[in-house]
């Protein structure tokens, strides 16, 4: 599957492929970066010329992941599939959208399976109470400001900057409890410690990121 | 503006991972949008699921790439009737995420406080609302057997956490135990989402309880 993916020849769309590709290197968010695979670069194909070879790409690569990610985090597998669908073909429609240099492909993403999660949960809790007024759009699409883009863009250093010094335990702890939603006696258990001493570690580590994206670069 | 009041980490992070409740997704949204450094901490917890969905155990999809393709090609479904026009919105210079929403009616909840529920499509526990307070507002000593975020938007008030101005945020559970004070001057507007009941002490405020409805 590797070698498929590096076929893909590299960017042809102009000025924002160097920085598409310093996106690329391995971060250490993810302890192992499994490939090479420049997913900015194959959703600035998708949003330049409706690439269909690089949404096939991402396509593969993403919607399982997300699928996944999403049966991991306690959703029935049918309602998963489903919001694994429309995140793919949100994928495609805003890809426009995405800014290679700003947060990764993954988390913008992650941040689309994310509302489409909201927005299914507020549409089913809506049919249950039919009376109620149409949703009003909540802004989690809205267009940003060129103000807020350039802040943006700045924050993504500072944030990135903030990671990387995250001791490897402190993200741990702060995925399984906030991102995977495990109760704390599994994170015990995954953790090797007490139950007792979950709680203050989430804590510690939630606050050290505080300290750490606070701190003057 | 200088915020000094933030939302505790936990909340943040539920925001960014779409866990929390409507009405407080939008207090937190609210706040958020008017602070970089809140801000920044949902950034980094969404940095952080973009590697927990990067890492997650792929699970085949059962539909077709030719299948989504298709969904693609079809183009968008009809836009929903497109956007209803806001209802009942006040006249205020509120912040985008609420010119978007739904408003109830206005009414007055005690002397000096009136209050205008936010109508929300989900079905949360908690309920949002704008409420302003004529300056120098003494609101009664109370306790939440939920929870009660605030975000100031137009003038300011106190307690015993501080002073609040525009941008903060206040949150309040049960352990909270407080009697704000509304800053003089210039009367205070916030938005708050609150689940649980508010308890009222002291004999003037088990007198009221069952009026004053929040």
């Amino acid at each position: 599957m590797n070698a498929g993916l590096r076929a893909v020849s590299r960017p042809d769309w102009s000025g924002r492929s160097s920085r598409a590709l310093r996106r690329s290197r391995p971060q250490r968010l993810g302890e192992r970066p499994k490939t090479t695979v420049d997913w900015a670069d194959l959703i600035g194909r998708v949003a330049a010329h409706g690439d269909r070879d690089a949404f096939k790409f991402l396509f593969e690569h993403f919607a399982p992941r997300v699928k996944g990610f999403l049966v991991k985090t306690g959703m029935q597998p049918d309602a998963a599939e489903e919001i694994a669908q429309s995140t793919l073909v949100a994928v495609w429609r805003k890809a426009g959208q995405f800014d290679p240099s700003s947060a990764g492909a993954a988390a913008w993403i992650f941040t689309i399976a994310r509302n489409l999660r909201i927005d299914a949960a507020r549409r089913a809790a809506r049919q249950s109470r039919a009376d109620q007024p149409t949703e009003p759009d909540d802004g989690l699409d809205a267009v940003e400001s060129p103000e807020t883009t350039m802040a943006r863009r700045d924050d993504v250093t500072r944030v990135t900057a903030a990671l990387s010094r995250l001791s490897e335990e402190q993200s741990t702890v702060i995925r399984l409890s906030f991102i995977e939603e495990r109760p704390h006696a599994e994170i015990a258990s995954a953790l090797g410690i007490p139950l007792g001493t979950v709680k203050s570690r989430i804590r510690l580590a939630m606050s050290k990121l505080r300290d750490l994206l606070d701190e003057p670069r | 503006m200088t915020i000094n009041h933030h939302p505790p980490e936990d909340l943040l992070a539920d925001f960014a991972t779409g866990s929390l409740d409507e009405a407080d997704h939008l207090v937190v949204a609210v706040h958020a949008a008017q602070c970089p450094r809140c801000s920044r901490f949902i950034q980094a917890m969404e940095h952080l699921a973009g590697a927990a969905l990067e890492e997650a155990r792929p699970i085949a999809l059962s539909g077709t790439f030719k299948a989504i393709m298709a969904r693609i090609d079809e183009g968008p479904a009809e836009p929903s009737a497109a956007a209803p026009v806001p209802a009942g919105l006040p006249d205020e210079d509120l912040p985008d995420i609420l010119r978007r929403c739904h408003f109830g009616k206005r009414r007055r909840v005690a002397p000096g406080v009136k209050l205008q529920p936010i109508i929300l499509p989900g079905a949360g526990q908690s309920r949002a609302f704008l409420l302003w307070s004529a300056p120098g507002t003494k609101m009664l000593q109370h306790s939440h057997t939920g929870t009660e975020l605030t975000c100031v938007l137009k003038g300011s008030f106190a307690h015993e956490g501080g002073h609040y101005g525009p941008g903060d945020f206040d949150f309040g559970d049960g352990e909270v135990d407080h009697q704000p004070l509304v800053g003089g001057g210039e009367p205070c507007l916030a938005l708050v989402a609150m689940s649980g009941d508010l308890k009222l002490h002291g004999w003037l405020g088990r007198l009221i309880t069952p009026f004053v409805r929040l």
